[in-house]
């Protein structure tokens, strides 16, 4: 059901009390599974993500094998993950969407050349959603991947952009609003953006509700700075695991 | 499994190599569609039909619309029967993003009773011959089949629903809300080359894309870079634009094909007469 969102105007405070420009907290952990080959935990708000990479290894079928290392992705989402109880199954066209979207976006920013004829196993399990959910999965996937030592170019790190006008009217004073949640995400239009590395080059960009062509620019701006927040915050996870590990080693 | 045959090294040094020094192999501009040829029935065929069906109990006042896909291997022997590759999927996704999603097709007017009938529309798309493109031209043809079908007239009596046969009454045309168009650009060499509308050979080479649905209105329907190399902000901005002019084009040209059609079916003056449409 459709909630009002109209109440925005007044105070200038989303649903949940933030400003335009704030992210939701951002809670992650490595290293997360002993079993896999590199694991995340990832929390954006309520939406928990769990990743295990498992690879580079050899690839099952025989024959076949490319020069690069093929990058494959699962994504399973748990029945009690949403509002209603919903089975999606591995055949759902939009989670098959999602997969070759982070397979595509993580076979272009890692050095699969380094790996000739193997594959390299991302798997997520959506344990909550609310909202933001390709963009948890491209965050907990970059975090699991680097666990795993997988050289990669650089971080893709994601989140959302909204708008809080609906497509058909036209005034000027829309704001664009960062990471949406769930509620904000069925009522207005929004685009997921991925970028890779600190600047602005954009690895991911979806969108699926319409739009104002001349709305584009401001959300894409707000989104690609939230993506910047995003990895300032991932980076210190990373950092923090790091000197963790080597801690250890030197006890 | 049968794939496409990759390009040998040097025709993909040769293309490359091309489009560093600013040239397409077929000689077109960079930001230059095809000719596109319009005949309701070629290349990629769209098929609409319609028939009476129940609503969904959770959409009781909209009709049914659905849109279906079929890559067979009559287009390239790399398509298999009864197997979804990812292209396929990311073609139906695309589709029902661009056509589906953003409203093009009003369901509403679909309703016949209530909670009881209702049309149930549905769009086959057919790929017949393959080189490239393939989402822009099944996204053309889906629109132009929606905008050249016309269904038959119902009268409601009570709870007694009759469909006219198209002797009886002339049949009406569909209700389009907006008329999107896809666009797909390629992104070569790292991103500094952007194609529009690359053949299959260049599909082959790229190293990603974007795929950005567009109406004449200037609204964005959907917008897909689903992964592949990392582009500057501003060039997808420039992207969107360009859609745009590309998109009001299309639109033009296949609003300019349905009329030669509907000229040539009802011939003199007739054509005011027949109209089933109201005035809005």
């Amino acid at each position: 059901m459709p909630l009002d969102t109209s109440s925005y105007s007044f105070a200038l405070l989303r649903l949940d009390g933030r400003r335009w420009n704030e992210l939701r907290r951002i809670h992650a952990q490595i290293s997360t599974q002993a079993a896999a080959d590199g694991s995340s935990y990832l929390e954006m708000g309520n939406t928990k993500v769990i990743c295990t990479v498992a690879g580079p290894a050899e690839v099952r079928r025989t024959g076949g094998g490319s020069a690069d290392a093929e990058v494959k992705v699962e994504i399973d989402i748990a029945g009690f993950s949403g509002v209603e109880r919903k089975k999606r199954t591995k055949t759902d066209k939009r989670v098959a969407e999602m997969c070759y979207t982070i397979a595509n976006a993580f076979s272009s920013s890692l050095l699969t050349h380094l790996y000739p004829r193997s594959t390299i196993q991302i798997t997520l399990h959506v344990l909550s959603q609310d909202g933001s959910l390709l963009a948890a999965c491209l965050n907990a996937a970059t975090l699991a991947l680097i666990d795993a030592g997988i050289p990669m170019t650089d971080y893709i790190v994601a989140c959302t952009a909204g708008s809080t006008s609906t497509y058909s009217s036209n005034d000027e004073t829309a704001d664009p609003l960062l990471d949406l949640n769930g509620l904000e995400e069925m009522e207005l239009p929004f685009l997921t953006v991925a970028t890779l590395g600190a600047g602005e080059k954009v690895s991911v960009l979806v969108m699926e509700t319409r739009i104002q062509i001349g709305r584009l620019e401001s959300m894409l701006a707000v989104g690609v700075d939230g993506c910047k927040q995003v990895r300032e915050i991932l980076n210190e996870v990373v950092r923090k695991h790091g000197k963790k590990v080597v801690d250890s080693i030197i006890e | 499994m049968p794939r496409e045959p990759g390009l040998s090294l040097n025709e993909r040094s040769f293309i490359l190599q091309a489009l560093q020094e600013n040239i397409r192999i077929d000689g077109r501009s960079f930001d230059a569609f095809r000719d596109l040829d319009l005949n309701f029935g070629d290349e990629v065929i769209s098929r609409i039909s319609a028939e009476v069906a129940k609503p969904f109990p959770d959409r009781l006042c909209d009709g049914i619309f659905t849109i279906t896909t079929e890559l067979s291997p009559v287009a390239s022997p790399a398509f298999e029967v009864g197997r979804q590759t990812d292209q396929e999927v990311i073609l139906s996704r695309t589709l029902e993003k661009a056509i589906r999603r953003s409203g093009a097709l009003d369901t509403e007017s679909l309703c016949i009773i209530a909670g009881q009938k209702c049309w149930s529309i549905r769009a086959d798309v057919h790929l017949l011959d393959y080189d490239g493109g393939l989402v822009d031209a099944s996204c053309i043809a889906v629109i132009a089949a929606l905008q050249h079908f016309r269904r038959p007239d119902v009268s409601i009596e009570g709870e007694d629903v009759t469909v006219h046969t198209m002797e009886e009454r002339v049949p009406v045309p569909l209700s389009l809300l907006h008329h999107p168009i896809c666009v797909t650009f390629s992104f070569f060499l790292g991103g500094d080359v952007v194609l529009i509308d690359a053949t299959l050979q260049e599909e082959l080479l790229r190293n990603g894309e974007l795929i950005i649905a567009v109406n004449r209105h200037g609204e964005v329907c959907q917008i897909a870079k689903l992964g592949g190399v990392a582009i500057e902000a501003l060039t997808l901005l420039n992207c969107a634009n360009v859609a745009l002019t590309k998109a009001q084009w299309i639109t033009r040209f296949i609003s300019s094909k349905l009329e030669e059609d509907l000229r040539a079916k009802t011939p003199g003056s007739l054509l005011a007469e027949l109209s089933a449409e109201n005035e809005r």
